[in-house]
């Protein structure tokens, strides 16, 4: 294990809000470091902008237009414009949404925005539910998993939404999933996007402790299994073709499941589903892989 | 709160909407904090496992960037002999290390040999001692244990003078260790480098017989470390016959190119190393072998590679069996009867009691008998002057005996131990006789905390084969007596090098500074800080780290 080839400089400051062990911390500060000081963060409602601290304080030192909840797609686009009419091409426009803010409220204003390719990086730091609300269910809370809204006894039995493939069926330029566990690959793909012109999609697998009833120390090590397990596979698609990283062993998913309490409750069959589930998924993906993309993407 | 103050003279200067002014700096979020990571290197589990304490980790580090000389130096600094141990060594390092469960422990007595022959290569010599001293030392035994407590006397600047009886410095390592398993030329190049510190050798001067412990008077301190150079006998009739042999004899003559006879047809009684060594001798003398232990492979004391090679190469060993008579014909052994045997109750060993199996005789026909079933001290000599127990000399763990100013160490001792132990215990009596000599208060005792399998986080090493060490060709034709081992090349040291996980000890892999969620980990020049104003607790860090370099401790006690 070498070094990191990871900026020295900090971008994310201490102090801020985040809970022990915050997932979603991390990825700031690996996107960050990746992305450098000419950038803009658009925020809608969303863990962060309680993280980021209250006004006048800022944990970034970049800036930061906090927005309304389903407006991160849009918004971005508007400081996009804004910028290019000022002669401004270099700074890149992060939107920066959890999963409540682009799975279920944001979705129409990023549809929106990728319809229009417009020329925006957009991360959705994953936690898989709406946490800093009191950890809600959203489309983006796996099966199985219990929240506030779904509790024991009833707890979440609908798939979770697959946003890649409809960012995917947007056609644009780039698309990849990274994990707070890989902050090499992580670093390296917003590096990858920040040179690429139109929409970037970039889905970050960010664990929270708090909502996951998991040990604050084990965020790395959940988001190295959740890639391991293939519940989460890291993957590009560039204009349309797939490509997914095949180069990690597998491991169970129950070693991953075991570990936090909210899946404390699932039964040998919703677990022996969840593994069909994770096969099939990733048997789709190597199809896509391997037809060398089924959609047509969008060469600018 | 911070004291900025940001003063508009009119409307023109205010920004269009709110813009935060400051950082979050003022929120000190270390008072979140409910347990505390701090940095805390451990001893690696080899170094723990290692009689000599060898800094395994440490001259792995070195040699991983081809410091050589630096890493065989640091060996020196706990056993002279890394050429030597890299060989016979019976390497409780290996069952200590964290890769062995990963993929297999990592090879360390390939490593430590490396090391040790690039020494002898480069001829690399001792530093002499800054200081001199005039009190002079005895050290009665040239092995293992007296060249250890010779060396480190004699690198502290002690005049020392080994007294050995035989004609040649090394003991067990001379005259036990057969020439395949250990050349000769590499024990002379070590033992040369331990006397050029200017060490007085007299050998062939048998202390007991040739003098006496009275005739030393004139050292202010002893140390005897004489081994054990009795055979036990099995106690039959018939043990003085022509063809009955003790092991560590036949042994000493094949060290010492004496000629001896066992023909074709060869039965080595015992389990130990000094049997496979015999075997594997007799069966390069081109005789058919066969070795009686009395309990099951399990139970054997000997390396399990010895085992191992023994049987590969060709020696037949019959478990629970033993003799039980021996016949002869006009003075010459003709045949052996044996006895099958049956493992009952665990005995103080804590291994199984071999017990007869009642009316099960076996005969072998043979043509030598070779007794290695063990070796018994013979230091009746010194019991005028030091307590004896069941003939083995009385002495604490760095030496200390009933005589102020006489110590002991090794296996007579000990009783039969390892050539690791010998170097071991000859060390610890050095630091002891230099403290006692200079009046001082000894305390060698330091508490070292070892990484448990818990601290190390494997995810972060890939797996990598152990490499295999080439043997030489065969027991027979011209070269059978030639080393068997034949050692690993500098990029295969190298490989294996790099499957060192370096526990405890932190190599600047940067994970506790990347995965502070919190950026309360600072590195500078390769060293990592935690700013406690900032540190929640999350112990991501400590969890993340791969090789257990960090530790835990509650707040507020």
């Amino acid at each position: 294990m070498g070094k990191y080839p990871i900026a020295e400089d900090e971008l994310m400051t201490p102090g801020h809000l985040a809970c022990q062990g915050c997932g979603a911390t991390q990825a700031m500060r690996y996107a960050l470091k990746a992305l450098g000081q000419k950038t803009i963060v658009v925020m809608p409602a969303c863990c962060w902008s309680v993280i980021d601290g209250p006004f006048p304080h800022t944990s970034l030192k970049v800036p930061i237009f906090h927005t309304a909840f389903e407006t991160a797609g849009s918004v971005a686009s508007g400081v996009k414009a804004g910028l290019e009419m000022r002669g401004d091409s270099e700074t890149t426009v992060l939107a920066w949404a959890g999963d409540g803010g682009t799975f279920d409220i944001g979705l129409q204003a990023l549809s929106g925005a990728a319809e229009r390719n417009e020329d925006i990086v957009y991360c959705c730091y994953d936690n898989e539910a709406y946490m800093n609300t009191g950890i809600q269910r959203s489309s983006a809370t796996p099966p199985g998993a219990w929240t506030t809204t779904t509790p024991r006894g009833d707890r979440k039995r609908r798939p979770k939404k697959k946003i890649i493939e409809i960012l995917a069926a947007h056609g644009i330029p780039y698309i990849a999933t990274a994990s707070v566990a890989y902050p090499n690959d992580l670093i390296a793909k917003f590096q990858k996007a920040k040179g690429i012109r139109g929409t970037k999609f970039i889905h970050v697998f960010a664990p929270c402790p708090t909502g996951w009833k998991s040990a604050p120390e084990l965020t790395v090590k959940l988001a190295r299994l959740a890639v391991e397990s293939r519940l989460f596979p890291l993957l590009e698609v560039e204009n349309g073709h797939y490509k997914l990283n095949k180069d990690i062993p597998q491991k169970p998913v129950r070693e991953y499941l075991s570990l936090q309490g909210r899946f404390s409750d699932m039964t040998e069959e919703e677990i022996q589903r969840l593994e069909r589930d994770i096969d099939e998924f990733w048997q789709s993906l190597l199809i896509k892989e391997n037809s060398g993309g089924l959609l047509p993407g969008i060469t600018s | 709160m911070s004291d900025q103050k940001k003063t508009f003279r009119d409307e023109k200067e205010m920004p269009l909407s709110a813009v935060s002014a400051t950082d979050m700096r003022w929120n000190k979020t270390g008072s979140w904090r409910n347990v505390k990571p701090y940095y805390d290197p451990k001893t690696s589990p080899c170094i723990a496992g290692c009689p000599a304490g060898e800094n395994i980790q440490g001259y792995i580090e070195l040699a991983k960037g081809e410091r050589y000389e630096e890493a065989v130096r640091l060996i020196w600094q706990n056993n002279p002999f890394p050429a030597v141990c890299g060989r016979v060594c019976y390497h409780p390092c290996m069952d200590n290390c964290m890769r062995k469960e990963f993929d297999g422990s990592v090879f360390i007595p390939a490593i430590e040999r490396f090391l040790g022959d690039y020494a002898i290569e480069q001829k690399l010599k001792e530093e002499l001692p800054k200081e001199r001293f005039d009190d002079k030392i005895a050290i009665v035994g040239g092995g293992p244990a007296g060249l250890s407590c010779a060396y480190f006397l004699a690198k502290r600047g002690y005049p020392v003078t080994i007294f050995e009886a035989k004609g040649n410095l090394g003991g067990v390592l001379r005259y036990g260790i057969p020439e395949y398993r250990l050349p000769k030329d590499v024990l002379d190049a070590e033992i040369e480098r331990i006397v050029d510190l200017g060490i007085d050798v007299k050998t062939n001067t048998f202390v007991g017989k040739d003098i006496t412990m009275e005739d030393l008077a004139e050292y202010s301190a002893y140390f005897i470390g004489v081994g054990l150079q009795r055979s036990r006998r099995l106690g039959l009739e018939n043990e003085e016959a022509n063809g009955v042999m003790a092991g560590l004899e036949f042994l000493e003559a094949m060290n010492s190119g004496k000629p001896v006879e066992i023909g074709k047809r060869v039965v080595v009684v015992g389990g130990g190393n000094t049997a496979m060594d015999v075997a594997r001798s007799a069966l390069r003398m081109g005789a058919e072998v066969t070795v009686l232990y009395r309990r099951t492979r399990a139970e054997m004391p000997a390396i399990e590679d010895e085992v191992e090679e023994a049987i590969e190469e060709g020696v037949t060993i019959r478990f629970l069996a033993t003799p039980v008579g021996i016949i002869t014909s006009n003075g010459n052994l003709k045949e052996i009867k044996c006895q099958e045997m049956q493992l009952g109750e665990p005995d103080e060993s804590g291994r199984r009691r071999p017990i007869p199996k009642e009316g099960a005789y076996f005969a072998l026909k043979t043509d030598s008998l070779l007794v290695a079933a063990g070796e018994m001290p013979d230091a009746e000599c010194f019991q005028s002057v030091v307590s004896l127990n069941y003939g083995l000399i009385v002495a604490d763990e760095y030496g200390r005996t009933s005589h102020e100013k006489v110590f002991a160490g090794g296996d007579i001792v000990s009783g039969a131990a390892t050539v690791v132990n010998a170097v071991a215990r000859g060390r610890g009596a050095a630091e002891l006789i230099a403290t006692e000599i200079q009046g001082g208060i000894f305390n060698p005792k330091t508490e070292k905390k070892v990484v448990a399998i818990a601290d190390v986080n494997t995810a972060y090493f890939l797996h990598k084969r152990r490499a295999t060490m080439p043997r030489s060709e065969g027991t027979h034709g011209n070269n059978r007596f030639a080393e068997v081992n034949l050692g690993l090349t500098c990029e295969e040291v190298q490989e294996e090098l790099k499957r060192c996980y370096s526990c405890g000890v932190c190599d600047g892999c940067d994970n506790c500074w990347v995965f502070c969620p919190d950026v309360a980990i600072q590195r500078e020049e390769g060293v990592y800080t935690i700013d406690y104003d900032f540190c929640k607790g999350c112990l991501i860090c400590v969890q993340e780290c791969p090789r257990g370099c960090l530790s835990v401790e509650s707040e507020g006690k």
